[in-house]
């Protein structure tokens, strides 16, 4: 009797569930730019390939009484031509299918990942594993055997799934943690209880270079162990109650600004994607001192305020930028593991030049981001998900308490920023990809960066038609000498009938 | 690639406009970035409102028979004409949307047809017929329907156990109406009873661990 193994979901993932909507349904993508037209044949095989060594991939989403679970599939994922808006609905509720999808246009492929399944370090493991698998079938010749390709170990996660068929043949939720593809580690490092074995940690350092691209080191292909700031999300962790008697003193949830605007016919996101040399920025970041994370960050702080001529009552900008926990608690699992923190900027209270309101930044995020701040946030939220009252109320009345949960939290939120950092592929994809780009889909006006063989790509999505705040952000790029091109999905009638000469509307 | 003098920025793709600033954009294009895909006004918000303002008419059609006096002929006919298109319409409905799992969607209807008839006995002046004939004839259909349905259709076992089990509960009730003095022929409830306690005890002994797993899954706190 084949019994499909099944596992709890991470202390993330429930909030991606209740938080999603038609507007936001909760899905990143991640792309990457190859020197040519993408294969549709080889991508199939190279998926089929990656596939198989990816239990977590094979799951699919089902309802319990009182929580969601991930549950074993037998369903084969297929490599398709682009033929919806980008990170379209993932998970229907009641309709068992994977949580990812793998498409390709003309020199593009993506991976489109459910965030409830995995985060955004995850997500890029498998695509690396899948533009590998993809370069080296394409092109046999250049493929050498591994050990011949020093860089490759670095992004690759050492015990990867090879114990993948097992997931088959002893299936159980005891023996699906033991493969360790499907542990949680929100669970393994802060449940109460369990010691948390972080082994080095104190990293000052990693926190506050956290894009990989900080102070001067970053320039060359030195930093390129995992990309250290992952996950796209920027709803998860921070939408638990009771986060302001602690830490954060200064949070301001009254008088944060909004962006407001005219929302999508058809609820895609809006998508203008920038790319730009990365040196440019980095020497740009440097001059003021701050990471580039931070850098852009403060930057977006003054496209919205730019964009919406003046904040009026509300003076405050907040944003919440997620913190890849793997950098300090050691995980190989790809499923979500990553926290928020939230840093916030109130104009007309002293020095509001660019540079100053970056400084400002990053001096909160510092402190928030190191493991002693992260751990104490995070046994709270799990403190939480485990309090006996919440876990026994059955599981549409937890998804409406998230939900309301998450929408106070949005409240006290103008944007989101998350960067995935700079990213070394192995050889020979290495050499065969170009830009790589990564976004997901918000109910507020967002930003996601990575960057990929010099070239910077920062992408904004937003649940409005209206471009503004984007506009700004490149032209004080552009001004400060940034070479910027930009690529946008179309989402009025009137973009899209521009192309396709009288749109023709599907009912 | 195109270029905006305003913002000073390439852009790619075939814009007329730039899609920043709404500028005149300069040189030649170049391929689209994405592909264009046409706006998509999805027939699942329809379908929902469909099934939600549906299940408002049902409802109030059956709460409204409660205004007219539930044991005067004056309107026999037309109540009865009027229930059975509610209960349909309700039956339908409810079919569609659990169409994806058959065994779910049985016992979905089992107590929404089981409810519906009770109430209209009710309704019509309590004459016990739903008890003793209509329930009765139901779970035990319902039960036989299951055993025919998931081999006929090969449903695995981990996807039906759950809502067999439960029909073969529900199966169980008509013992307790027997117990209570409810019924005024004993006959369906005994067969619906004996079927039951049958198909319970093979659950029971054939398929007892895949019972627990399921339950272990679909329960966990």
């Amino acid at each position: 009797m084949n019994r499909p193994a099944w596992v709890r979901l991470d202390n993330a993932s429930n909030i991606f569930l209740a938080a999603r909507s038609d507007a936001d349904p909760k899905v990143f993508r991640i792309s990457a730019e190859m020197d040519h037209e993408v294969d549709p044949l080889l991508l199939q095989a190279a998926l089929d390939e990656v596939y198989d060594r990816y239990p977590l991939y094979h799951a699919v989403m089902r309802r319990g009484v009182f929580w969601y679970y991930l549950q074993d599939s037998d369903l084969r994922p297929v490599a398709t031509q682009e033929d919806e808006h980008t990170c379209a609905a993932l998970y229907q509720v009641d309709r068992r299918s994977l949580l990812f999808r793998v498409v390709h246009h003309e020199r593009r492929i993506s991976l489109e990942v459910f965030h409830a399944l995995s985060d955004g370090t995850g997500a890029l493991w498998f695509l690396t594993d899948l533009l590998d698998s993809y370069v080296r079938l394409r092109d046999p010749a250049t493929a050498q055997p591994q050990d011949a390709d020093p860089e490759a170990v670095l992004l690759e996660h050492p015990d990867a799934p090879d114990q993948a068929a097992d997931l088959h043949a002893d299936p159980s939720e005891a023996a699906a943690d033991a493969l360790g593809l499907t542990s949680d580690s929100f669970a393994h490092y802060f449940r109460r209880g369990r010691r948390s074995d972080r082994p080095t940690g104190d990293g000052t350092a990693p926190a506050h270079d956290e894009a990989g691209s900080g102070p001067p080191t970053a320039d060359e292909t030195t930093t390129t162990d995992t990309p250290t700031e992952g996950s796209a999300a920027e709803a998860a962790a921070p939408s638990r109650p009771r986060r302001r008697p602690v830490a954060v003193g200064r949070r301001t949830v009254r008088g944060v600004h909004r962006v407001r605007g005219t929302r999508t016919p058809d609820n895609r996101p809006r998508l203008v994607e920038l790319s730009m040399p990365a040196t440019q920025v980095l020497a740009l970041a440097r001059a003021q001192g701050v990471s580039m994370t931070m850098y852009l960050t403060g930057l977006f702080f003054e496209a919205v305020r730019l964009s919406a001529g003046g904040l009026g009552r509300s003076q405050t900008i907040a944003a919440s930028v997620p913190v890849n926990l793997r950098q300090f608690f050691p995980s190989n699992s790809p499923r979500n593991f990553f926290a928020t923190v939230r840093v916030e900027h109130t104009y007309g209270q002293g020095d509001d030049d660019l540079g100053a309101i970056c400084r400002n930044l990053e001096e909160q995020f510092g402190p928030e981001a190191t493991p002693e701040a992260l751990e104490r946030k995070l046994r709270r939220f799990i403190r939480f998900e485990r309090m006996p009252l919440l876990r026994i109320l059955p599981r549409g009345l937890k998804d409406v308490i998230l939900g309301l949960v998450n929408i106070a939290n949005n409240r006290g939120l103008t944007v989101a920023v998350s960067n995935l950092g700079r990213v070394a592929l192995p050889e020979p994809a290495e050499s065969r990809v170009r830009r790589m780009m990564f976004h997901v889909t918000a109910v507020r006006p967002q930003f996601c960066s990575m960057s990929h063989d010099g070239m910077l790509t920062v992408s904004f999505t937003s649940p409005f038609t209206e471009t503004d705040h984007v506009r700004e952000f490149a032209r004080m790029l552009a001004a400060g000498g940034v070479d910027v091109s930009v690529a946008a999905t179309r989402v009025t009638e009137d973009e899209v009938a521009e192309v396709t000469d009288g749109a023709e509307l599907r009912s | 690639m195109k270029r905006c003098g305003e913002c000073a920025v390439d852009v790619e793709g075939t814009w007329t406009a730039c899609p920043l600033c709404r500028a005149r954009l300069e040189g030649e294009g170049c391929g689209e970035p994405f592909p264009v895909i046409p706006l998509d006004f999805s027939r699942r918000r329809v379908l929902r409102t469909l099934f939600l303002s549906s299940l408002a008419v049902v409802v109030l059609s059956f709460a409204a028979q409660l205004l007219f006096n539930r044991d005067s002929d004056g309107i026999g006919v037309l109540r009865s004409l009027w229930l059975g298109v509610a209960a349909m319409w309700l039956v339908v409905i409810m079919a569609v949307r659990k169409r994806r799992n058959v065994a779910k969607g049985t016992v979905y209807l089992v107590v929404l047809v089981g409810l519906s008839v009770t109430y209209w006995d009710y309704l019509t002046g309590w004459h016990g017929w739903s008890l003793t004939y209509a329930v009765p004839s139901l779970c035990a259909c319902s039960i036989v329907a299951l055993i025919i349905t998931v081999r006929v259709m090969r449903i695995e076992v981990g996807e039906h156990i759950v809502y067999t089990g439960l029909a073969v509960l529900l199966g169980l009730a008509p013992i307790g109406f027997l117990g209570f003095g409810w019924v005024e022929d004993p006959l369906p409830s005994v067969v619906c009873g004996v079927l039951s306690l049958v198909a319970l005890s093979f659950l029971q002994f054939a398929r007892g661990t895949e019972v627990r797993h399921e339950l272990g899954k679909r329960l966990h706190l």
